[in-house]
């Protein structure tokens, strides 16, 4: 018991072992890896009925673009998406794992998932990380008491605001969104501002780039278009595999090699090859 | 512009402004430059003071506006005035062009730079001469960019979509106000240093107009914003 009290006295709050660790290895050499981010721009836009969100579709790390078509739109349920920025594994690992405790739930109480349980639970767990999880996320969905956006930072600080913008490309799409939104958009309108927001952050962060992907939630559902724009689409693409047209190429001269006179004669000239 | 302190060897170089003004947002339209900043200088994150005038003339067709420390804007504002007498001499009618205003600006912020006592300025140069529109960027280490627009600060971050969507290089006077206009308003939203009093100003084959600040109308009365419906029922 005496081991007991000690260990839950020098515990505390918050589990500080890690970083013990590792400041111990980086005294041994070890050096930082550098992670991937998305350097991203991601909007959430609230409408009537509804809300559309939409994001670019480059990762990076550091200075190189790691990945062209990356998706940053995840479903967390069926009626709830999230947008995220920040670090790609965090958000990748992070969303998978809401996506199940929230289908966990569902099969056990039979209820469709709320707004506000997604950000409570999130909020809960990124909260004693100290904003070492990072993930930035928007989350929009439509539930039982209406369509809701609300954004997430690293931190577990959370906002519900009409529209939003998170990462890198935040400030440039900012500036469309203040300059565009008004109240009662309708579907169209709100997808239009939110592509042209992103577009906004594709051309003038250089952490964005590459397609916009847009997703519209509705109480009919979820309507996800995948590249939805292409700025720099390639204007080639070969044919894999490659069919080779027959009778394309033009004969100049034939020849004809008979295998029992052994001779090779030309097709339509009277020539014969001399000896 | 050398001080007797620097010849000494006395000078404390500048580190940080003190006085600072916002962001300055410049582009040409069809006919002339138009030049476009707010009237606040912050002390820090104090609006000290609200009602000061950041674009000037330099000459009969040439403008000046800046963003960064205004003491430095203040003795730059002399420096090119002291260009502009001095042709006066001469007696001939000729003036310094708007480009060799730009040039000289930019020598000297780059002289400075060197000897890491900047001038902690974002200066923009419009002017029109000879039918031509000009229209510089020279920043605190003395780059030198001509360009059919020019953001400094926070409007590089937030306005320049807006202007990339909304503006073209042959629009008109109203076209162009009304995209600074809408630029400001941004900035007023997301900037902590802005100030929704703005002031305009242009050049043209007539002469240089600055004109009188105004108020740039704002909405912060949205329905997500004034209600918070989806916060009360987080809290539920």
């Amino acid at each position: 018991m005496q081991y007991l009290d000690n260990y839950l006295q020098s515990k505390g709050g918050y589990d500080y072992t890690n970083v013990k660790r590792n400041e111990l290895m980086k005294a041994q050499g070890f050096k930082e890896m550098p992670f991937t981010k998305t350097g991203t721009t991601i909007v959430g836009v609230l409408f009537d009925g509804g809300v559309v969100m939409a994001a670019d579709t480059r990762a990076t790390a550091g200075s190189i673009v790691a990945d062209k078509n990356c998706e940053k739109l995840h479903v967390l349920a069926p009626n709830i998406w999230a947008a995220g920025a920040g670090t790609a594994a965090d958000l990748h690992h992070q969303c998978a794992h809401f996506n199940a405790k929230l289908k966990l739930q569902r099969l056990n109480l039979n209820r469709q998932s709320r707004v506000n349980e997604v950000i409570t639970k999130l909020t809960s767990k990124l909260f004693p990380y100290r904003g070492n999880i990072g993930v930035a996320l928007i989350i929009g969905g439509i539930d039982c008491n209406g369509p809701q956006l609300a954004s997430v930072s690293p931190h577990g600080n959370y906002v519900y605001h009409p529209f939003q913008s998170m990462g890198s490309g935040s400030l440039a799409a900012l500036g469309i969104l203040e300059a565009k939104f008004q109240d009662g958009l309708t579907k169209q309108q709100a997808i239009d501002l939110a592509i042209e927001a992103i577009e906004a952050g594709i051309f003038h962060d250089m952490g964005s780039g590459s397609n916009v992907d847009v997703v519209a939630i509705t109480k009919d559902g979820a309507d996800y278009k995948r590249n939805i724009r292409q700025y720099n689409a390639k204007s080639y693409q070969r044919q894999i595999p490659y069919d080779f047209p027959i009778n394309n190429t033009p004969a100049l001269r034939k020849y004809q090699f008979d295998i029992e006179k052994q001779e090779l004669t030309e097709v339509g000239q009277e020539m014969e090859i001399i000896e | 512009m050398i001080f007797n302190s620097e010849i000494s060897g006395q000078q404390q170089h500048t580190t940080s402004p003190v006085v600072t003004g916002g962001s300055v947002i410049a582009l040409v339209y069809n006919g002339g430059v138009i030049v476009g900043s707010d009237t606040l200088c912050s002390y820090g994150s104090m609006a000290a003071f609200k009602n000061v005038q950041k674009i000037v003339q330099i000459s009969q067709n040439t403008i000046y506006a800046s963003s960064g420390e205004y003491s430095d804007f203040q003795q730059v504002v002399k420096e090119l005035a002291k260009i502009d007498r001095s042709a006066l001499q001469y007696d001939d009618g000729v003036h310094p062009s708007p480009k060799d205003y730009g040039n000289f600006l930019a020598r000297l912020s780059y002289k400075k730079r060197c000897k890491i006592n900047p001038l902690y300025l974002q200066n923009v140069i419009a002017g029109f001469h000879n039918k031509e529109r000009y229209l510089a960027l020279v920043d605190i280490y003395g780059t030198y960019l001509e360009s059919n627009f020019i953001t400094t600060g926070f409007a590089s971050y937030f306005c320049k979509a807006i202007i990339s969507n909304y503006w073209n290089e042959n629009c008109t006077l109203e076209q162009a106000k009304q995209v600074i206009r809408e630029c400001f308003k941004v900035l007023f939203c997301r900037d902590c240093r802005a100030h929704d009093v703005i002031q305009l100003a242009y050049v043209d084959e007539q002469g240089t107009h600055i004109e009188e600040p105004e108020r740039v109308e704002t909405k912060w009365d949205f329905n997500g914003f004034k209600s918070r419906a989806n916060e009360k029922l987080h809290t539920q």
